[in-house]
């Protein structure tokens, strides 16, 4: 089919998916900047748009910055979750010979794949004030009676994104890992050097793009994260991507909303680009 | 290596899967449970279910959650195969925008986009409700549905289609004889991802959904946040199995030929071999 299309014709195979991409994609995010410089008057709920910086001074003030200082917090400390419950993972299924590794990766992927909100919300089951979690714990004598209170805590949200997000982190430390060749194993322990000296110096550099991968694919949702602190945040423990949405779906300041959001995606790419960083240089001892 | 028993590692491994499968077990296990207060086990009942198949708000709210899901897989797979067609021979700079275009749509927080097309629509006062929810959900269905195609592409020679040409069929021939069964894999995958994800998404449903129209997982989030009733459990359980249904099927397919979209799935790579 190559040069058979003539030249009009063939770039009008781009229209839809562009075209898509710019109506519904790009240009409500430039509405959401335009509408981010307006002002909402409080008394008829009329936009005026008169390019004024006062949304964003807002966004850094009080129950805001705490959002966006908590989302922060908890991304990182979810993402840092996963990767030190997912390397052991990754690896074990990495070093798994034959069939049982694709059994491994398959029995990491079902739980992803299942429906998210029921997930979330078989989480709010489980670290309930007197779920089973809690009747185990006190049955082991490691809590008292007076229950578990995790659900409606930053850390009941900390253990629901973690748990959301771990396959993700899995996966491509699964891919960088099971790419080492064994014999550069055996090689670094016929020299002599003591297993954590091989992990630190031979698997850990040959992982850092699997490493940054995961960051990414677990940091970047997990910091725009609305529905996890819904259900397990119980309305206390908000994130930015819940103030956003109050502010378009119930307060109705859209220029405020759309100031947050615009915050939100800021942080979202810096992020990004100081993963990717990471992502692109592979060896570094 | 020293062989004492199971490694700590391994041991740990088996942890973090009881932990992975844990919550949904205890909403399968929910589900059955006779106890309304849902704190002990108190034998089987089918009841939730019955009560959650009863439920019109929950039939009528399954059919928009289809609906959704097969115009918005529908409209990404023409956007992905078009675009798909249109990359292979695009220069090197014009791929680079559209990738990047691609990816942008997967990397942006669904709040943000959803919440810009929630303003979009109000400006323009263009009602919220189904149709709403398929142009958002096909923002990122068809990115996701764009790089199972591109992979599709780059693993397939011109030759077959050439050949074709060079036979005497015309354009709308050898795309419709030759490239559309080559594609056909990808195709199938690509879809039921987008079926997958159309059917698993809360917060373009919900922001975009307006008054009328609520997706299941809407009205899940809803029954959880107001006040949980065991039918909940009912609900999610059949939720679970619908989106894990698709997914075993699109596994399937990877496993049995491989598409590129196995990277979506973690699959590919091995099933590649």
């Amino acid at each position: 089919m190559s040069g058979r299309l003539r030249g009009l014709g063939r770039q009008l195979l781009a229209l839809p998916s562009v075209g898509w991409t710019a109506l519904f994609f790009w240009a409500p995010l430039v509405l959401l900047v335009v509408y981010s410089f307006a002002q909402t008057d409080l008394l008829t709920y009329e936009i005026k748009y008169d390019w004024t910086l006062s949304n964003y001074g807002n966004v850094f003030q009080g129950l805001y910055l705490d959002a966006i200082v908590r989302s922060l917090i908890l991304s990182v400390a979810s993402t840092i979750a996963c990767l030190l419950i997912g390397f052991p993972v990754a690896y074990t299924i990495a070093r798994t010979p034959g069939r049982g590794q694709l059994i491994l990766l398959f029995g990491v992927m079902v739980p992803f794949w299942t429906s998210f909100i029921v997930r979330t919300y078989g989480i709010f089951n489980l670290i309930g004030d007197s779920g089973p979690l809690a009747s185990l714990l006190q049955t082991l004598g490691i809590i008292g009676d007076d229950g578990l209170h995790l659900l409606f805590t930053p850390l009941g949200v900390a253990i629901g994104i973690t748990y959301s997000y771990l396959p993700l982190m899995i996966l491509p430390l699964y891919v960088a890992l099971e790419r080492i060749d064994p014999a550069l194993l055996d090689a670094a322990n016929d020299l002599g050097a003591a297993p954590h000296r091989v992990m630190r110096r031979v698997i850990l550099p040959l992982a850092k793009p699997g490493i940054a991968a995961g960051c990414i694919l677990v940091g970047i949702p997990a910091t725009g994260e609305y529905v996890i602190p819904q259900i397990l945040g119980g309305g206390k423990t908000l994130m930015i991507g819940n103030v956003v949405a109050d502010q378009f779906l119930s307060i109705g300041d859209y220029p405020f909303g759309a100031a947050l959001a615009i915050v939100l995606t800021a942080i979202v790419m810096i992020a990004l680009v100081l993963l990717r960083r990471g992502e692109r240089r592979p060896v570094s001892a | 290596m020293r062989r004492r028993g199971p490694k700590p590692r391994v041991l740990f491994t088996a942890l973090v899967f009881v932990c992975l499968y844990a919550p949904i077990l205890l909403v399968i296990v929910f589900s059955l449970n006779k106890d309304a207060q849902l704190l002990h086990w108190e034998g089987f009942t089918l009841e939730w279910y019955k009560q959650a198949f009863n439920d019109e708000a929950v039939r009528k709210n399954l059919g928009i959650s289809v609906q959704v899901a097969v115009l918005s897989t529908a409209i990404s797979l023409v956007l992905a195969i078009t675009g798909g067609l249109w990359y292979r021979n695009a220069t090197g700079r014009a791929r680079a925008w559209f990738d990047a275009m691609t990816y942008s749509r997967i990397v942006l927080p669904e709040v943000v986009f959803a919440l810009g097309l929630f303003l979009l629509f109000s400006e323009l006062n263009i009602g919220l409700g189904v149709g709403a929810i398929v142009v958002g959900h096909v923002v990122f269905n068809s990115a996701y549905a764009t790089i199972i195609m591109q992979a599709r592409f780059a693993t397939m020679s011109v030759t077959l289609e050439e050949a074709a040409a060079d036979l005497g069929a015309n354009r709308w021939r050898v795309f419709r004889r030759v490239t559309l069964p080559l594609l056909t894999p990808a195709i199938v995958v690509a879809g039921l991802l987008c079926l997958t994800f159309s059917l698993d998404d809360v917060i373009t449903s919900q922001f975009l959904g307006g008054t009328d129209a609520q997706t299941l997982p809407v009205l899940v989030l809803g029954k959880i946040r107001l006040h949980v009733t065991p039918e909940v459990n009912a609900i999610g359980t059949g939720l679970m199995l619908i989106t894990l249904l698709t997914f075993l099927i699109a596994g399937l397919i990877t496993l049995l030929r491989p598409t590129g979209a196995g990277g979506m799935l973690g699959l590919g790579r091995k099933a590649a071999e």
